[in-house]
């Protein structure tokens, strides 16, 4: 054992003790596989470093040059003919055989695109997300609903969803009056409920006037005759028959839902749709939110 | 052979650049040809939307807002459907843009309307009260280029087949034709618009920026 040997096998040693402290330190799981085989691969590095350097190292030290020369030279420095070494050509004709096989059959050209990845992550996240929020609580729909609100909404609707001064619909109410007048005038037939299209002219001049100031301050106090209109429709305390029209007493979940899903123009301005913007779960957290914004 | 190549190191290089050069065509080239092709329903810019995409240039909108949805889930839950290569192909030059200082532009149509787009280029902390955009009130008032337009659409109608109607031709009388078709498509935006004066100048026959624009900007889907 000479002393080039005792030095590389104190190298060795301080690199493996190096690993072992570093698994240690970082309190690394070693019944995990991968970490496992992680550490024995650094340890291995180790070594493989030492012995390798080792033997190149005496190798230099004694070795002469032999064997037959090449005719070219280049500035006079010349090559040996050395004969191809086996492990080596039979590593490079594997290595041939392989890539066919990895063009072909393993990972052929066009097996992998981007945007199937990306589909395939969507497909996983949205089950992953039905699952999760099927049964969530009140207080996880809303603060879902508020950051969607943020996101999709507050835009044209404000933070505070209050309409930016009439520019979009105000959450904090139902409807104005003069948004009320206004579909009475003009009718509807956007949202698809099963009631189906409102016609225009169902009320006008007076009775119009008196509906929306009924409709517009929450329907409190005593309903004109006029409402009779409209609650062949949306029933007579105005909440929309279950689901059969719009409510008009507060957003509910039919509403908001219908509205994402179609969008809306009314006297305002013109509300694009957001249909495929919104799972239901989004859409019913959205409306959980909505409904806390009422003034 | 090997020592000849060896010994010519011009030739040798140009040996090295041929097996690169295959390997790059065969995949690039059929992928660009398919990539680069028209989806299906895709419509050239009418003349109007072009003074828009003017506009959006001379103003360098590119500089704070791109134009190119990732396929990422964080992008598309936000801006909705990733963009295609082909949704470009009527894109002289495209307007990816690299910088997301405002957010990306290439769905604006879907979720953002007329009035919005008014509202928002007088004053964009109206409608947005964080927002750091500059005011573009000049949009009101500078009268577009549609002329300028109109040459464009018959130009790359004739140098790259650009599939615009044979209306489209380089003479005074085939544009005084199609003016009528772009004052009206003008007119169909004013009508959701609330602001007199721009109002005033398309039933005057003449096109403020900010409806060029706006037409540019809801034609983004």
């Amino acid at each position: 054992m000479n002393a080039l040997m005792i030095k590389g096998l104190l190298f060795a040693a301080i690199l493996i003790g190096a690993t072992i402290y570093v698994v240690d330190s970082m309190n690394i799981d070693l019944s995990d596989p991968i970490n496992m085989i992680t550490m024995i691969g650094a340890i291995a590095i180790a070594v493989l470093t030492v012995g390798v350097s080792i033997k190149y190292i005496n190798q230099m030290k004694s070795d002469t040059a032999g064997g037959e020369l090449c005719e070219d030279k280049w500035d006079g420095i010349g090559e040996y003919k050395n004969e191809l070494p086996g492990g080596w050509a039979y590593s490079w004709l594997g290595t041939v055989i392989w890539a066919f096989w990895y063009m072909i059959s393993g990972y052929p050209v066009n097996a992998f695109s981007q945007i199937g990845q990306y589909n395939d992550e969507v497909k996983a996240y949205n089950v992953k997300f039905e699952e999760m929020h099927n049964s969530a609580d009140a207080s996880t729909l809303k603060e879902m609903g508020e950051s969607i609100f943020l996101v999709q909404c507050a835009p044209c609707h404000g933070s505070t969803g209050d309409g930016l001064s009439g520019k979009a619909h105000d959450f904090t109410s139902r409807m104005s009056k003069i948004q009320i007048l206004d579909v009475i005038a003009k009718g509807s037939n956007q949202l698809g409920y099963p009631m189906g299209a409102m016609p225009k002219d169902m009320a006008t001049g007076a009775d119009a006037e008196a509906i929306a100031i009924y409709v517009a301050g929450g329907m409190k106090g005593e309903q004109p005759a006029a409402f009779a209109a409209c609650a062949s429709c949306h029933g007579a305390d105005g909440k929309g028959m279950s689901g059969m029209a719009p409510n008009l007493t507060v957003f509910d979940e039919t509403l908001v839902g219908n509205v994402v899903k179609n969008g809306k123009k009314g006297a305002l301005g013109k509300m694009p749709a957001f249909n495929d913007r919104m799972t239901p779960v989004q859409i019913k957290a959205l409306a959980a939110y909505i409904a806390t914004l009422k003034g | 052979m090997f020592h000849w190549l060896e010994k010519n190191p011009f030739f040798f290089s140009v040996g090295v650049f041929i097996v690169i050069a295959f390997a790059g065509l065969i995949e690039i080239l059929p992928n660009f040809a398919e990539a680069s092709r028209p989806v299906v329903g895709l419509k050239p810019y009418t003349v109007l939307e072009l003074a828009g995409k003017e506009v959006y240039k001379k103003d360098n909108c590119i500089a704070c807002h791109s134009q190119l949805i990732r396929p990422f889930k964080s992008e598309t839950d936000r801006y909705g459907q990733y963009s295609l290569s082909g949704e470009y192909a009527y894109d002289r030059p495209f307007l990816w843009g690299s910088k997301r200082t405002g957010p990306d532009l290439h769905r604006v149509g879907n979720y953002r309307t007329t009035d919005w787009h008014e509202n928002h280029m007088w004053e964009p902390t109206d409608v947005v009260p964080g927002s750091i955009m500059p005011a573009y009130k000049h949009h009101f008032t500078n009268i577009a280029d549609i002329e300028t337009a109109y040459a464009e659409a018959v130009t790359v109608k004739n140098v790259f087949a650009t599939p615009y109607g044979d209306e489209f031709q380089a003479t005074k009388e085939a544009w005084e034709a199609h003016k009528a078709v772009v004052l009206a498509e003008a007119k169909t935006i004013t009508a959701d618009m609330k602001n007199k004066d721009v109002k005033e100048a398309v039933a005057a026959g003449k096109i403020p920026e900010i409806v060029a624009l706006i037409a540019y900007l809801n034609r983004l889907k």
